[in-house]
């Protein structure tokens, strides 16, 4: 079960017609390094035509420039992170950050990590895992780039999370995914059903990992860039009826999740989750979940 | 930490860091706040601000150390517009992109560069003395700021 024709149809049953997208290229600032440095303004004056996410503080999509974003002065020494619009969501999802102990459970190559650390001022501590080795040497050029100074980051795999025996009060959970075509033009050739149900299973164990390692009362935020609901809407159905966690309510832009997939009826909160689909960003899946206290 | 000491030494800078807060690893130096230390376990792959390596003898600073160097050193040049492009693509910089020569103007010696804007962009070595210039490049490239680029590709 594959092919272009396969999943389009999968997305039609799911209210969405399929249109090509291509995923914009965006920017967000590190307020915590370009404080009082007249960042917009001089990006603007070396050619960046920038234009403002709605949806987002810290977050600019680059039009058509006459300087790469990728090779400026600026980016260099980390007033800014290139990261695309819906990539930015995540992390600004979460209740409050400063001063709490946080796990990035799939941190590389650490856009969302570097933002989670701007977002707390560099103020408490970030717990940073990942197993690639390649993808860990862009998350450190990453973090030194951008001059974080609260993370600590682990060559662990997500799914031995509880092993550092640490509680963790937030936990982003940007986990490995199918993708989407906005953001891989080949992507309906390369992907298959079997590969989305491979990844969904990883997803399942690593969510009810971190949940070993979650504080009460804790929150963690899931995401994908997979439109396929085996890695969206049916691993969070399965984790709020086997895990003690609850979908929380967010306001960020795209659909409700959805409740019915194919045979499935789905817990109703689970239309509290995102499901962005592709225009304005690629495709994305966000939900925010929070632990359960005193009930099983 | 004598060896980050020695570094800062050579910018005539003075950098004092709690050592309780310092960790090394694998010939690398690590700042952590308290609350990461409390966290951190000894088989960490990177941790807090990264602060250099110490590879057979020599030190290497990182861009962190070199910030926080930036705004102690004494021994500084200014760069304008476009030399401070040429410098964060490896060049050298010639005495007509330098805006203000800080500290020392002897050949041999090390001197921090930044941009009009005070931007740290790397550090470089005085090749020919400012006071008598014979040649036109006055300042050698060591470090810049696009090793970022050039470290991954």
């Amino acid at each position: 079960m594959s092919g272009k024709e396969f999943f389009v149809n999968r997305y039609r049953e799911f209210g969405w017609e399929f249109r090509p997208v291509y995923a914009r290229q965006a920017i967000r600032i590190n307020q915590t390094n370009s404080k009082g440095k007249n960042l917009l303004e001089r990006l603007r004056t070396a050619g960046a035509d920038l234009m403002k996410v709605p949806f987002l503080e810290s977050g600019y999509w680059v039009g058509k420039s006459k300087v790469s974003v990728g090779a400026t002065v600026e980016y260099l020494l980390g007033l800014y992170s290139i990261q695309e619009a819906a990539a930015q969501i995540p992390a600004t999802l979460f209740s409050t950050l400063k001063n709490k102990l946080v796990l990035d459970a799939c941190a590389a190559p650490g856009g969302k990590t570097v933002h989670l650390a701007d977002l707390m001022d560099n103020r408490g501590a970030i717990v940073a895992l990942d197993i690639n080795s390649r993808r860990l040497i862009a998350l450190k050029n990453h973090l030194e780039r951008c001059h974080v100074r609260s993370a600590v980051v682990y060559a662990l795999d997500a799914r031995k999370a509880s092993s550092l025996n640490l509680e963790f009060d937030r936990i982003l959970l940007d986990v490995p995914c199918s993708g989407n075509f906005a953001s891989d033009p080949q992507w309906f050739s390369r992907r298959t059903l079997k590969d989305v149900e491979r990844n969904a299973k990883v997803q399942r164990e690593i969510i009810a990992e971190s949940t070993k390692c979650l504080a009460d009362e804790g929150e963690i935020v899931y995401s994908t860039c997979s439109l396929e609901p085996e890695e969206d809407e049916l691993n969070i159905d399965w984790a709020v009826k086997n895990l003690n966690l609850q979908t929380e309510s967010i306001n960020t832009p795209g659909e409700n999740g959805l409740t019915q997939v194919f045979e499935h009826r789905l817990d109703s909160s689970i239309s509290l989750c995102r499901r962005i689909w592709p225009g304005e960003t690629q495709g994305f899946f966000v939900c925010k979940l929070k632990k359960r206290v005193g009930k099983q | 930490m004598k060896v980050l000491e020695d570094f800062a030494s050579k910018f005539g800078g003075k950098i004092v860091l709690n050592s309780e807060f310092i960790l090394e690893k694998g010939g690398r130096y690590y700042l952590l706040n308290p609350t990461l230390r409390k966290v951190t376990h000894a088989d960490f792959y990177y941790a807090g601000l990264y602060l250099g390596k110490v590879k057979k003898g020599i030190f290497f600073p990182s861009f962190n150390y070199l910030k926080m160097l930036c705004n102690v050193a004494t021994n500084k040049v200014v760069l304008d517009g476009k030399a401070a492009w040429l410098f964060i693509c490896g060049r050298d910089a010639f005495l007509n992109g330098i805006l203000k020569m800080q500290g020392s103007r002897k050949r041999g010696d090390f001197t921090m560069v930044v941009n009009e804007f005070g931007e740290c962009l790397g550090f470089g070595k005085v090749v020919d003395n400012f006071d008598m210039p014979r040649k036109e490049v006055v300042i050698e490239n060591v470090l810049d700021v696009g090793d970022f680029l050039r470290r991954e590709s």
